[in-house]
C-alpha cells in the first residue's frame, strides 16, 4: 500500500466538507462533530474552542500514526476548528479512508475516543441563548 | 523558560504565559514550586494538569531547560 495521504489543519474559519477521495479506497467514513444546543443540561448558542495549536498538530499527527499501524487506511484528513462555534455548525471533520470498511470504522472510533483524551484542544465557554 | 497556560489556567493566572528565569535545569515539581510562588493556589489544578515540554507530554522523570517551551495542559475537551 502506498503511504497515506494524512492531512491536519487547525483552523478558525468554517469548516467545509473534505473533498471525496479518489484513491481507489473502498470505503469512506466522514464524521462531523456539530455543537449542540445544550451544554451541562443549559441552552447555548455556542462554544468557544482554544487549542495549543502547534501541540494538537502534533499530537494529531502521532496519534494518526499509532493508529494506522493497527487500523490500515489510505488516507486521513482531520480538521478542527477553534474560536467560537454556533450551535449547529461542524467543530471537527474527520474523513478516513481504506480499502475496507472495518479499518475506516475502527479508525473513526478509535481517533475520537483519543483525540478527547490526548489533544490540547479545549472548550474555554459556553455561550448562553440569550432570552427571547 | 517559556511557560504557557490554557483554558482555565488563563482565567485563574491572568495571562496566557510567563517567562521563568532557569539557570540549569528544573523538575516538574520544582516548576511547579515556582509557579505557586507567583501564583499561589496554582497548586490546586495540579493534579490533573499534564506538562507538555516543546510539544509533547512531558513525565515525572522530566526535566527542563531553558529556552524549553513548557505547557500547562488542563484536561481536554475536544472534538
Amino acid at each position: 500500500m502506498n503511504s497515506p495521504l494524512i492531512e491536519i489543519r487547525i483552523t478558525e474559519n468554517a469548516l467545509v466538507p473534505h473533498e471525496p477521495v479518489a484513491n481507489g479506497s473502498g470505503a469512506v467514513v466522514d464524521f462531523s462533530g456539530i455543537v449542540r444546543g445544550e451544554e451541562h443540561g443549559q441552552p447555548i448558542r455556542a462554544l468557544e474552542y482554544q487549542a495549543y495549536q502547534p501541540m494538537a498538530e502534533r499530537q494529531i499527527e502521532r496519534l494518526i500514526h499509532e493508529l494506522l499501524a493497527e487500523f490500515p487506511c489510505t488516507s486521513v484528513r482531520v480538521s478542527h476548528r477553534v474560536g467560537v462555534i454556533q450551535v449547529g455548525e461542524c467543530a471537527i471533520a474527520l474523513q478516513v479512508a481504506a480499502l475496507h470498511r472495518g479499518p475506516a470504522f475502527s479508525f473513526a472510533t478509535a481517533f475520537m475516543d483519543r483525540l478527547k483524551q490526548e489533544v490540547p484542544i479545549w472548550k474555554v465557554k459556553a455561550i448562553p441563548s440569550t432570552p427571547a | 523558560m517559556k511557560v504557557k497556560f490554557f483554558a482555565h489556567l488563563q482565567t485563574f493566572t491572568g495571562c496566557d504565559g510567563i517567562d521563568i528565569p532557569v539557570s540549569q535545569k528544573i523538575t516538574p515539581d520544582e516548576l511547579w514550586a515556582a509557579l505557586e510562588k507567583k501564583f499561589p493556589g496554582i497548586l490546586h489544578y495540579k493534579t490533573p494538569t499534564r506538562l507538555a515540554r516543546n510539544f509533547v507530554y512531558a513525565d515525572t522523570d522530566s526535566v527542563f531547560h531553558d529556552g524549553d517551551e513548557i505547557a500547562l495542559i488542563p484536561p481536554v475537551s475536544g472534538g
